[in-house]
């Protein structure tokens, strides 16, 4: 008898749909997850495109249905770190970092957070806020456990002083956990890219160049200005401009490919903003509108006719700081003219690049990438199955996908692994 | 209802939570005063153990038959509460939840006196609701292990395939005589060139060849009938009538070829289509001879032209064809009139580089400015006006090809309507959630996959066919469907039959269906998902919303409004 | 509720605006403690018989939290519960009370903030209205014609009307269904109205000068409620007949 389970590796869209699917087709499935939440990338995101869906309110409910699913064993802050084994028995070998909080008896209440003396950027934020050392990433956090950030904490006691539930657990020490799985489904995401080496952007120099993903942050009534758009200088914006294929579509780094998502999260990000800013002027500057997917000329159209985003084609070559803290962004709108269009914020949509550690994960998992350091698949084609028997990849891990089709990409390995784990199909070839 | 109402009402502090805020005390002592309360306590955290446990021992001890707990969210703890209940052996649904932290302490911390009447009268509203609350389960149906794939095209090959192997009997239905859809005619595939003819022969075989997959070749949909787990189809198979019961349904009737009729003088010769001109190359007219120039014009027909959308495989198609050409016969000029170029993802961008070095010529038309399609004495002129270098540029053409969009078939509104599954303004067929349910439909048990639902190419029509097939499997698998037990129902004698309720409900979950009094609705449990739209819209107020029925809103805005303090 | 302060009833579908508010809580966003909070799973299922009932039972404010257009769980129950706001709202200024009572916001569930701030400007504006003052006749009219077929199908078909016409294919405008809705909603309240003056026999004049009403209309409404049964003849006096509403088996 092989082992009815499967691993899924990465708490995000993909990840959850493909459990999700394993589980209620009573498969069991060991979810295990790197940071504090599942959620993934979505969970940061304001809205969506093209319906303009709030992105939490849509997904919480999905990461509650994932965590309490009888079938479905959620392992956050975990790692896989060794397999054994093959396609039918893989034998897996799972590092948990402690918490410092019991799970079992957290009930959310934030008590500890309140109390806690130190401040930490937020990571969920992009840095933009202020989190307590006794934290969870965000409000919707799932499981609504907090943790204690120990390396930062000076171990004051303050926390377990105010917790009535006894919950803090000062001597929790990492723990190695083992599952028996027939299968794995590796959907690990993606990380934006740092565009500090991009010196033409000024990133990280320039006051008010920020990413696209910090801007969903800024945006997003729950975030760190509960929604308001300012610059560092405290100021609303007036005049903002978006510029495409930050270090994408380039060959500089190896990164020739387009990310897929860039042009319509833009067009979106521009919509939001003409929304809370009515008098705001918008402007992408871009090379190609990537407008392919359902339903995206349609929200191109609107955000021209009814929201006056205004598109340029052209691609910055250079950005400039005024003294009072505005840009001038100088491209060229055809072979004989430079322009230059002034803004008080930049927003890079930086490329999008396989995750951090992803190179680590494939060794362990002893699967191929490919040259840009997505996972390889076994058949063109199929987008299913990695180069190695039993695992199969979901998600922007295997190349640059949005929201839907991610989803679509989680389930479909899911079905793979049903063959496997249902229907028995070690035989590749049946 | 006879028997005599028994509540318990277990008040939570929160640690300070609540407690800080509320006079927790005085809200119990307000509560234990209540009609129908003969118990109520409070605790320090009521979702601990000890909590719990204490609900638990007080169902037996005072044979409570209603639990009321005011503490938290039910967003988070209903569940948890709901278990406790049934441990006890009292009906999950006998549960009533307060919300006096996230919507009473948390929100007035400086108001702590007027906090407190808040959570007495919230308790106050719990205990009314609680007294009217019915138990409820669930609803299971068995489902029929088999599945049906409508077409046979990648995406209905795939999913069936995989349906079949994942240990499920389908039936795979295709209205030509051979599986394949437009792989069929297409001559190499993009960016590996693969052929065509030779990637859709192995998957045939494979499809062919297991023992699960049960072959419909020639036959069409007459009627479906049913629901999740208990669907009939019926089929026209070579003009015989058959009956199949399957659990599951997928749709995959995959699009057409836009036929660009009138628009630059199309003419099926010498101005073409994507398609004609790869059915061109495949039959080995790949030199095309005689040929000197060739314009493939993007967007022909899409992107406001006849069609509103973007048809997100035709850039990459184009690419494709034109770089065969140029690579097979160097002496013919390609060019590519083009808007926007899709060449999106981790592959299409290096192999439009290629094209680019195999020395096809693209050129950026803005979309307010088409090309022209010129024809005098034979000859044909594309006028194209270059964005970059704002200026008309003719392009003299032996060949011009119209990379034109997909769009749905003619037949599939007849499908729409049988299977009661809706299509969308572009009239490709409309999933249940644009983000997170694209393979779905809103009606259980009905599924979608490939370009039925919109443009899109072989992998992802692959990855859509894996997809609908592990979400079709579930019910299988399973072997039953249930419903939530929170659904409506139909009074039918008030039930006039009028239909307003089968027309607001997004899940066919209410029909009306002939009786012997005459046309009434009647609520298919499985399928409703308990939002009480219907209840709200009966023109007879005969629909009962359960859980959230008009007697339980009602008393508790009524018990919410009575300011009378209660006499104990 | 003491005695005095504004009296607020708050409909909140599960999957947005209850989440919203729960954010609200979570981020301990404060606002006035005037508000009572019932949640149902979906804004389409607040019928508007229990909005006019909560106001009936002396709600100065209602408030109806969905989710955001396109966001809703259940699809379309957001579009179909604006419609029977909508009509609740006529049927207030019926009933002489300001439709500003009665308020529908869409609130997602990551708007916690937005969700305290339109409850501090509702209450805000509720204190500025008052206590709410209605006659309990008029009020109680206006309920039951929202439990009347005519307006409930209108509130319902009213999309469809606007969209894909009506079964002759004839598509409303915007501005003949606003026409149509008010013709409705005055007819169907003034019927209303006669058949709860004729818990007790009265003849088309005495109703009419009751209710401040044309002989004429009432005499069209009293041969309506006639023809559904509603009524029945009482006795004729001196000639003139008067009517008298038709006792429900069980009653009240």
């Amino acid at each position: 008898m092989k082992d009815r389970a499967v691993l899924v590796i990465g708490g995000g869209v993909a990840g959850m749909q493909a459990a999700f699917d394993l589980a209620e087709a009573g498969i069991k499935v060991c979810l295990v997850e790197r940071t504090l939440s599942i959620g993934g990338r979505m969970a940061q995101l304001d809205k969506t495109f093209p319906t303009n869906d709030c992105a939490i309110c849509i997904l919480a409910p999905k990461m509650m249905d994932c965590y309490r699913h009888e079938n479905i064993e959620v392992l956050t802050l975990s790692e896989v770190t060794a397999i054994e084994g093959e396609i039918g028995s893989f034998k897996v070998k799972i590092r948990r970092k402690p918490r410092f909080v019991d799970e079992a008896k957290c009930n959310g209440c934030g008590d500890c957070a309140r109390v806690c003396p130190m401040g930490i950027l937020n990571k969920f934020d992009m840095d933009l806020r202020v989190r307590s050392g006794a934290y969870i990433p965000f409000m919707q956090a799932v499981p609504l456990i907090y943790a204690l950030d120990r390396d930062k904490c000076m171990r004051c006691g303050l926390c377990e002083a105010v917790c009535g539930k006894d919950a803090i657990r000062y001597d929790q020490k990492p723990e190695i956990v083992e599952r028996n799985v027939s299968a794995i489904i590796v959907a690990i995401g993606f990380d934006p890219l740092d565009p500090s080496g991009l010196t033409e952007y000024g990133y990280g120099r320039y006051d008010n160049v920020i990413t696209a993903l910090e801007f969903e942050r800024l945006i997003c009534a729950a975030g760190p200005t509960g929604g308001h758009v300012i610059r560092k200088d405290g100021k609303e914006v007036k005049r903002i401009a978006w510029i495409q294929c930050v270090g994408a579509r380039d060959t500089r780094d190896n990164r020739p490919y387009c990310c897929s998502v860039c042009c319509m999260h833009a067009t979106k990000e521009a919509i939001l903003t003409k929304e809370h800013y009515p008098e705001a002027a918008t402007f992408v500057l871009y090379t190609d509108l990537r407008c392919f997917g359902k339903g995206f000329q349609e929200y191109v159209n609107r955000a021209e006719d009814d929201y006056e985003v205004k598109y340029i084609r052209g691609k910055p070559g250079e950005i400039r700081e005024k003294e009072n803290k505005n840009l001038e962004i100088f491209y060229s709108p055809s072979s004989d003219r430079v322009e230059k269009l002034e803004v008080d914020m930049v927003v890079l949509s930086t490329a999008l690049i396989p995750s951090e550690g992803v190179e680590a994960l494939a060794e362990i998992l002893g699967t191929e990438l490919d040259k840009y350091k997505f996972f390889k698949l076994k058949d063109s084609y199929n987008p299913t199955e990695t180069t190695r028997a039993g695992i199969f990849v979901a998600g922007y891990c295997q190349a640059p996908r949005d929201i839907p089709e991610c989803i679509a990409h989680g389930s479909a390995t899911a079905s793979r692994a049903m063959e496997v784990v249902l229907g028995g199909s070690y035989d590749r070839r049946a | 209802m006879t028997e005599e109402l028994r509540i318990g009402v277990f008040i939570c502090h929160c640690g300070i939570n609540i407690g800080g805020v509320v006079d927790v005390p005085a809200v119990v002592e307000y509560a234990s005063t209540l009609e129908n309360v003969v118990h109520a306590e409070r605790n320090l955290y009521t979702c601990s153990s000890d909590g719990l446990e204490s609900i638990k021992s007080a169902i037996n001890e005072y044979e409570l038959n209603r639990v009321v707990v005011a503490s938290c969210t039910p967003r988070t703890h209903e569940p948890l509460f709901r278990a406790t209940c049934e441990e006890a052996g009292l009906n999950r649904y006998l549960f009533e939840f307060v919300n006096i932290r996230d919507q009473c302490s948390w929100v007035h911390m400086h108001e702590l006196e007027k906090a407190t009447e808040k959570a007495k009268d919230l308790v106050r509203m719990g205990v009314a609701k609680a007294a009217l609350l019915e138990p409820l389960e669930e609803l299971t149906s068995e489902v029929t292990p088999s599945a049906v794939v409508i077409g046979a095209g990648i995406s209905g090959m795939t999913a069936a395939l995989s349906i079949a192997k994942n240990g499920f009997h389908v039936h795979l239905i295709e209205k030509k005589r051979e599986m394949g859809g437009m792989l069929r005619r297409l001559y190499k595939l993009y960016p590996t060139e693969e052929l065509a003819a030779e990637f859709l022969e192995q998957r045939i075989k494979a499809v062919e060849e297991h023992e699960r997959v049960e072959l419909h070749l020639s036959a069409s949909i007459k009627a479906v009938e049913g629901y999740v787990g208990k669907f009939k189809v019926i089929l026209d198979e070579n003009g015989a009538e058959k009956s199949i019961d399957t659990g599951v349904i997928i749709v995959a009737t995959g699009a057409k070829e836009f036929e660009p009729e009138g628009l630059y003088e199309y003419d099926g010769e010498k101005v073409i289509t994507q398609l004609q001109l790869e059915e061109k190359l495949k039959r080995g007219d790949s030199k095309l001879d005689g040929i000197e120039n060739v314009v493939m014009i993007q967007c022909a027909g899409a992107r406001g032209e006849v069609v509103g959308y973007c048809s997100k495989i035709c850039c990459m198609n184009a690419i494709k064809n034109a770089k065969l050409i140029k690579e097979a016969n160097p002496d013919i000029n390609v060019f590519i009139a083009h808007n926007e170029l899709q060449a999106y993802g981790e592959e299409y961008e290096l192999y439009y580089r290629d094209a680019k070095k195999a020395g096809v010529r693209f050129l950026r038309f803005p979309l307010e400015r088409r090309p022209k399609v010129i024809k005098s004495e034979g000859k044909l002129v594309v006028d194209v006006f270059h964005e970059r270098l704002q200026m008309n540029i003719p392009l003299e053409a032996d060949l011009v090809v119209l990379s034109v969009p997909l769009v749905q078939n003619p037949d599939a509104e007849k499908l729409s309507k049988m299977l009661k599954v809706p299509l969308g303004q572009d009239k490709f067929f409309f999933e249940a959630h644009v983000k997170l349910r694209p393979v779905d439909f809103a009606t259980d048990g009905i599924f979608l996959c490939g370009t039925a639902q919109g443009p899109k190419d072989i992998e992802e029509s692959i990855s859509q066919g894996y997809a609908a097939a592990s979400r079709a499997t579930i019910p299988l698998a399973k072997g039953y469907v249930s419903s939530e037990a929170i659904i409506s129902s139909v009074d039918e004698a008030i039930c006039v039959g009028c239909g307003i309720c089968e027309s607001v409900c997004p899940y066919g979950a209410v029909e009306v269906v002939e009786t012997e009094e005459g046309r009434r609705a009647k609520v298919t449990g499985v399928k409703c998902k308990g939002c009480g739209t219907c209840g709200s819209s009966c023109i007879k107020r005969a629909i009962k919303m359960h859980h959230f029925t008009d007697e339980q809103l009602i008393a508790q805005e009524r018990t919410a409004l009575v300011t009378e303090e209660v006499v104990s | 509720m003491k005695e005095g302060e504004v009296k607020i009833i708050g409909f909140l579908c599960n999957w947005c605006c209850y989440a919203g508010a729960d954010l609200a809580g979570v981020s301990r966003f404060q606002y006035p403690p005037n508000i009572r909070i019932i949640r149902v799973m979906c804004s389409g299922r607040v019928d508007p018989v229990i909005i006019l009932d909560t106001f009936l039972w002396g709600a100065d404010g209602v408030f109806i939290g969905g989710c955001h257009p396109g966001d809703c769980h259940y699809m379309q129950g957001n579009y179909y519960a604006e419609k029977k706001i909508e009509m609740a709202k006529r049927l207030l200024k019926e009933a002489g009370v300001e439709p500003e009572r009665l308020r529908l916001e869409w609130v997602s569930a990551s708007e916690g903030e937005r969700f305290a701030g339109v409850m501090r400007e509702f209450t805000e504006e509720i204190k500025e209205l008052g206590k709410i003052k209605f006659e309990k006749d008029e009020m109680e009219a206006a309920c039951i014609a929202a439990a009347d077929y005519r307006l409930r199908i209108l509130a319902t078909k009213e999309k469809e009307l606007l969209e894909e016409g009506n079964k002759y294919g004839e598509v409303f405008t915007r501005h003949e269904m606003n026409r149509l809705l008010d013709d409705m909603v005055r007819e169907e309240y003034e019927a209303k109205k006669i058949l709860l003056k004729l818990k007790k026999p009265k003849s088309v004049k005495e109703i009419a000068a009751e209710l401040n009403l044309k002989p004429n209309v009432v005499f069209r409404h009293i041969m309506d409620l006639r023809r559904y049964e509603l009524i029945e003849v009482h006795e004729i006096r001196d000639n003139t007949p008067t009517y008298v509403a038709k006792v429900e088996e069980g009653g009240e």
